[in-house]
């Protein structure tokens, strides 16, 4: 049943339909909602595995790095899901959701809880979460860490910030091992450039 | 099969505490005996019931199924329900099967994973796995018998076996909204009827005394058990979770590692009344023993949500108090200064 469930995804992968555009090292806004200005050449993934309100850039490919946009999850929303979950998911065993009045510590844990639950891995751990400033305003920043299925240990930086009830922020993710910490600064450049324009700014 | 092997010996899901691979394998040989060198037993991080035995002596064990069991005799029921497989040598008769699907198996995995489709590669291959090892209803059959002599052979309660199924059903009653998968369920004959069969050759046996060997497997087990508690509350399984950790609860009552856990399901459910229910589950961690100093913290977060600051500071400020080096000090600080 499983396996019948997965197939189109593996047609999808094996079709090459994950195609790229070029992201050029020029002020980009992101969803309509998050400006930034990056210090290098990305690629904007326009299928990415996951759906949701986000945005899905990479250096190398996904599976070695990633930066994903989140740009306005709303009350009630998950921060993202599988593309192609069943939806309608409901009674106890909910994907958690983003609450437009949850404190930083609540942040952290839904990130936590998400990632566990989209790897599909209980390696997941967060920590150092800290206030900082996006945009302008308060915000905070936390690191992750995940081994997924594929035995590879990833770290990850999340930035962001709630803004009219709305979540926005950036998680780069890249395996532990040059993938993560190369572009690190490249990460910490781009989010320090960010401003929430828009509904964002509103 | 040996690739397989050596992949889970090099996993970073694989538990290599000792003390704990070390146990199961001491379960595996009290109830095998003479064949007890076959067996090479490994413990597996993922938070599902499930245990298998290869052809070739390969036993895994699931966290998941740890935590579930309430004690020695449960467990070694499980365990020697896969010897009965093992010793009747169901697997062999599968083995070109294995061979096709494993192939199929390793492609999934990566590709999916690939795409960053984790959790679908991950489900699939616990499918196909169990697949794998999904014997028919009459293997199934006679492992229970197999598994039930072994059981009462080793001086367990045969019962046992019939308690396990009977705890899974109530558990999976907790979760027909849920669309979960439970790879031991689907493979597995009709629950209800398993434990029909399970309680009539318990009863058959007449045996029903025997070594419960509860505190034993709480203290080989106790430094695991933390992590267990963690990755089912990740699960956010909330009715589910709330079955098991009631029945855990039955026998140790005072455990304020349960309690907390059993909090965490009540505060990230954050239903109607979940919050009151969290802080009455946090007040019975601390009054009970062995209670986390994040129960603290917990108890922060729900007075915080609830409009009682106050309550929250003082909460955090002990928490800050047992843990001084916790990572998110900055950020509770932060929050306090609101």
């Amino acid at each position: 049943m499983h396996l019948r469930r997965c197939l189109p995804l593996v047609l999808l992968v094996l079709a090459g339909c994950a195609p790229y555009t070029l992201v050029r090292p020029e002020r980009q806004t992101v969803g309509g909602v998050l400006s930034v200005q990056p210090g290098t050449m990305w690629n904007r993934v326009t299928v990415p595995a996951f759906a949701g309100k986000i945005e899905v850039w990479t250096l190398d490919g996904t599976v070695l790095n990633f930066l994903m946009f989140f740009t306005g999850t709303a009350d009630g929303e998950p921060l993202f899901t599988r593309r192609g979950e069943p939806g309608g998911r409901s009674g106890a065993e909910r994907l958690p959701v983003f609450r437009s009045t949850m404190n930083p510590l609540e942040i952290e844990e839904l990130f936590k809880d998400t990632l566990a639950r989209n790897l599909g891995s209980p390696i997941v751990e967060t920590r150092g979460l800290r206030a900082v400033t996006l945009g302008g305003g308060p915000g905070f920043h936390f690191e992750t860490r995940a081994v997924g299925r594929d035995e590879v240990e990833r770290s990850g930086v999340v930035t962001g910030a709630i803004r009219g009830g709305r979540l926005y922020a950036a998680w780069f993710q890249g395996a532990r091992l040059h993938y993560f910490e190369r572009y690190l600064p490249e990460f910490d450049r781009l989010v320090g450039s960010a401003q929430l324009v828009g509904e964002a700014a509103r | 099969m040996d690739r397989a092997e050596a992949e889970i010996r090099e996993s970073r899901f694989l538990i290599r505490r000792p003390e704990v691979t070390g146990y199961v394998g001491d379960v595996a040989c009290r109830l095998l005996a003479s064949h007890c060198r076959d067996v090479r037993a490994y413990v597996v991080r993922t938070p599902l019931f499930n245990a298998s035995m290869a052809p070739n002596g390969m036993m895994q064990v699931w966290t998941g199924l740890l935590l579930r069991c309430r004690d020695e005799a449960q467990f070694a029921a499980i365990v020697g329900h896969e010897m009965g497989h093992y010793l009747r040598r169901h697997g062999i008769e599968r083995w070109r099967d294995v061979r096709s699907k494993a192939d199929v198996s390793a492609f999934l995995t990566l590709g999916l994973g690939a795409a960053g489709l984790g959790v679908v590669g991950m489900m699939t291959q616990l499918a196909l796995v169990a697949s794998i090892f999904a014997f028919t209803r009459d293997q199934e059959r006679e492992a229970d018998v197999v598994g039930l002599n072994l059981v009462a052979g080793a001086g367990y309660p045969p019962v046992a076996a019939a308690e396990v199924w009977e705890q899974l059903i109530a558990e999976l009653e907790a979760s027909t909204a849920e669309q979960s998968v439970n790879v031991f369920f689907a493979t597995h004959p009709a629950p209800e009827e398993r434990l029909g069969s399970l309680r009539a050759l318990a009863a058959g046996r007449g045996d029903a005394q025997g070594d419960r060997g509860r505190e034993r497997y709480r203290s080989r087990l106790a430094a695991i058990r933390p992590m267990l508690l963690r990755d089912e509350v990740a699960l956010r399984q909330y009715g589910r979770s709330e079955v098991v950790l009631d029945l855990l609860l039955r026998d140790a009552p005072d455990d304020g590692l349960l309690w907390f856990a059993k909090g965490e399901i009540y505060r990230l459910r954050a239903d109607a009344g979940d919050a009151e229910r969290a802080l009455a589950a946090y007040e019975s961690a601390l009054a009970g023993l062995g209670a986390p100093p994040e129960t603290h913290r917990s108890i922060g977060m729900v007075q915080l949500r609830a409009g009682r600051p106050e309550a929250a500071r003082q909460a955090f400020e002990r928490y800050l108090a047992l843990k001084p080096d916790a990572s998110d000090r900055e950020a509770i600080r932060a929050l306090l200064t609101r």
